[in-house]
């Protein structure tokens, strides 16, 4: 299920390299924006100037841009909807551990055999919004949860504390790395009419800066939003998987910097087996909403026929800023639209042909119109 | 805008970096072979729960589907980047339409056998796209590397192929009005005929470009957009073909005058009826095509047109059909700017794009076309390795480009940045 890309577009001939990526993993991103700041530093980018809005996001590195090549996005999903209180409320009253946050059960604790679903990580927060709530619930038995305590049952047998409604009282926020995808069917590079978008041996798309004019056509033609033209600079640039650190074997910058290893970095098809082992392992977990963003599709369904740098993400891909479905618009769009722009082009050109030949030849009668006619005619002949 | 700090944090601007390596060929202290150190995380290991379990590849694509499937949540944006033209593209758009129609009208005049009006639409043809490159060069971020659109031929690419239309075009205008002026009627007949094959391509080009992008409006029009556009062209260029004649002093009652009013009228009545048809397929993804400052361009252009169209239907003489077609002409200016605009809001517009996305923006068109779910794919072309001249042709073209923006003066204040301007090309390089 490895996807490849073309082999006609590598431009480098390097006959032992093999395809490289970037694995995000979001459900252990903590929002550091490390990677940012590695990214930056390396690739000597400047800096945009960091601000919060008021009234808008935490966020305060906007998006990627030609200046900022890696982007951790803070998915703010503030007021909870109603589904979600449901599902609290629900799964708080079947004795499972936690409303929304935290998403990600932890694995079973130390004990090893912690019964079924009933999870360390949950309960703690489970007992703290309960706290909030009632101050008379034991917030220290949350630690002792390893111990076997059921915290959540605890809670309930409190009455008129509504736990359902404190946790789902709480923000839920996601962390999103976000970087170029290094497409298979890149519409940057198949958009690029200098040929500065080029495919490397490790079958990623850079960017060469000194052949770029600075068209903008593949701004609109990424199907992400990440390639753009800097206005100071004239050209576009983006992402380059640190191609300079790969040809000497160094990983990229950004994710040797991720403290988590959100952002992990290796040969694609090694990535592709371990990123669809951690949705296995996460919907064991009962995060049966992990799915990955990129990788180990249907040959039908790829995005972009795969992407270079996937994602492991637990939320609808929208609430990222990204498209559910995306493919390189050029080799969707440009053969029909083409035929059709073509075509009318040609039948336009024979229409025209077709109205000068009616309107000359129209039979010249007797009358004042057709004397006129004539006249008009041998006048301009000369 | 405020004046950023580009000061790189080793060497000068522009140039490569300052480093070097003390033996070529030289490994990085202390790294390890094949990118092992980026293995090092104890995610990796097999002593953490990270992903202990087999890989299910089935259940990852299911939980995919699932997820990428169904009704739309909230979308958090932005989903693209608008695009960052700016005036010169819609004009370049609609001087190369006029300069289209032109060469079309030019051709008709020949087969009518009219070979003075034909010689004086060829001029049109070149007056018009006379300004075109100008206003494509302005608008790239480096100007002085225009030439780097030659370096290459890149079918797959519209711009690229818009580009060499717009050179092959230009050389034929030029050559076809130089042998009218050598007075060489044959051979600017056949060299304005053989022009329509590429003016085809520059007139309608456009179109694709804007369609083959990932903006809603354009994606989604993507077989009404050139042959719009087309409409434009054919209708623009009789127009400002007409004026011209006119004013030469072509008599009214003339046949060529006749055949020009109908090429206008039908190519501009064309535009309506296939604007509207898009517009009821569009949906979702029309409404900045009918919001904002393109939609009330959009709106104006279409009454400009209803009026032209109105004035030729009552007798009110030649001067009634001037002002036609002057509203003609404008209105084939507003379209392009309201086509151009619309699309920049379109990229905004993050519902749109996350519907698109989705395929519930529009009904899929899939079915209009002969062959359906037809793509252009890289990977059906076969493998062909560039030869020793035509890489020789690009290396020269891009030191021309170089040499032109260092000559032009952009290129000495920002060349480049030092961490990306060591081309991945030739790292070698001196």
């Amino acid at each position: 299920m490895t996807t490849r890309a073309a082999p006609t577009e590598i431009a480098i001939d390097a006959p032992d390299a093999e395809r490289m990526g970037f694995f995000t993993d979001t459900t252990v991103c903590i929002g550091c924006k490390a990677c940012e700041v590695a990214c930056k530093q390396w690739n000597d980018l400047p800096a945009d100037g960091a601000r919060f809005g008021k009234g808008s996001s935490y966020d305060h590195t906007g998006g990627l841009n030609a200046s900022t090549w890696r982007h951790v996005r803070f998915v703010e999903i503030a007021e909870p909807t109603p589904q979600a209180r449901e599902d609290a409320a629900q799964r708080l009253g079947a004795g499972g551990g936690g409303g929304r946050i935290p998403a990600i059960p932890a694995a079973g604790g130390a004990g090893g055999a912690a019964g079924g679903a009933g999870v360390a990580a949950d309960f703690d927060l489970v007992a703290v919004a309960a706290g909030r709530a009632d101050a008379d619930v034991d917030v220290a038995a949350a630690g002792r949860a390893d111990a076997g305590v059921d915290v959540a049952a605890a809670a309930r047998a409190h009455a008129g504390v509504d736990v359902a409604a404190a946790v789902a009282a709480m923000d839920d926020w996601v962390f999103m790395s976000d970087v170029c995808k290094h497409c298979t069917n890149a519409g940057c590079l198949d958009a690029c009419p200098t040929g500065a978008l080029i495919r490397t041996e490790f079958e990623t798309v850079v960017l060469q800066a000194d052949v770029c004019n600075g068209c903008g056509y593949c701004v609109p033609a990424c199907p992400f939003g990440v390639v753009a033209r800097d206005h100071e600079d004239g050209r576009a640039a983006k992402c380059t998987l640190c191609y300079d650190r790969l040809q000497d074997g160094l990983e990229p910058a950004c994710a040797k910097a991720c403290p988590t290893d959100s952002i992990q970095f290796g040969p694609y098809d090694e990535l592709v087996a371990l990123a669809a082992r951690r949705v296995g392992e996460l919907h064991a977990r009962g995060v049966g909403d992990a799915y990955l963003y990129g990788a180990g599709d249907a040959p039908d369904d790829e995005l972009a026929g795969g992407l270079g740098a996937f994602f492991l993400l637990t939320e609808p891909p929208e609430c990222y800023g990204l498209p559910a479905q995306a493919d390189s618009p050029i080799q969707e769009h440009v053969v029909p639209a083409t035929a059709a722009a073509y075509g009318a082009a040609l039948l336009a050109a024979a229409g025209a042909a077709a109205a000068f030949l009616l309107a000359a030849r129209r039979p010249a009668g007797r009358g004042p119109r057709a004397l006129a006619r004539r006249r008009a005619i041998a006048g301009w002949q000369r | 805008m405020t004046q950023r700090d580009r000061t790189p944090a080793l060497g000068t601007h522009g140039e490569p970096g300052p480093w070097q390596r003390a033996r070529p060929g030289a490994r990085v202290a202390l790294q390890r072979e094949r990118w092992a150190d980026a293995a090092w995380s104890f995610l990796y290991k097999d002593d953490t729960r990270y992903a202990p379990g087999p890989a299910d590849m089935q259940a990852v694509a299911q939980a995919n589907l699932r997820m990428r499937g169904g009704e739309l949540g909230e979308v958090h944006g932005p989903v693209l980047n608008a695009h960052v033209w700016t005036w010169e593209i819609p004009l370049y758009f609609w001087f190369g339409g006029v300069a289209t129609g032109s060469s079309f009208v030019s051709v008709a005049c020949d087969l009518a056998g009219d070979q003075r009006s034909a010689a004086i639409a060829r001029k049109v043809a070149l007056a018009a796209v006379a300004p075109s490159p100008a206003l494509l060069i302005a608008d790239l971020g480096r100007p002085g590397r225009f030439l780097n659109m030659l370096r290459i031929f890149k079918p797959r690419s519209p711009m690229n192929l818009g580009a060499w239309s717009l050179v092959g075009f230009s050389a034929l205008a030029t050559a076809a009005v130089g042998a009218d002026l050598l007075g060489r009627p044959r051979a600017a007949r056949a060299v304005g005929g053989a022009n329509v094959v590429v003016g085809g391509y520059l007139g309608s080009y456009t179109g694709v470009l804007l369609a083959t992008t990932a903006v809603p409006l354009w994606a989604r029009s993507r077989l009404f957009l050139g042959p719009i556009f087309v409409c434009t062209a054919a209708a623009t260029g009789a127009a400002a073909t007409r004026l011209t004649l006119v004013a030469a002093g072509l008599p009214q009652a003339h046949p060529t005058r006749v055949g020009l009013g109908h090429i206008e009228a039908g190519a501009m009545a064309g535009e309506l009826i296939l604007s509207r048809l898009n517009e009821r397929r569009l949906g979702r993804a029309g409404f900045n095509l009918e919001h904002g400052t393109p939609g009330r361009l959009f709106a104006g252009a279409k009454w400009g047109v209803r009026i032209g169209l109105q004035l030729l239907r009552r007798p009110l003489g030649p001067r009634a059909h001037h002002v036609a077609s002057c509203l003609y002409l404008g209105a084939g200016l507003a379209f392009r700017y309201a086509w151009v605009g619309a699309g920049q809001l379109s990229a905004r517009d993050d519902e749109a794009v996350a519907r698109m996305a989705r395929g519930t923006v529009v009904t899929p068109d899939d079915a209009l076309l002969d062959r359906p779910r037809r793509r252009f794919q890289s990977r059906a072309r076969a493998p062909r390795r560039m030869g020793a001249a035509g890489a020789r042709y690009a290396e020269l073209v891009r030191r021309a480009s170089l040499l032109a923006e260092r000559l032009l003066g952009r290129g000495g204040a920002v060349t480049g940045r030092s961490g990306t301007g060591a081309p991945p090309s030739q790292p070698a390089r001196p």
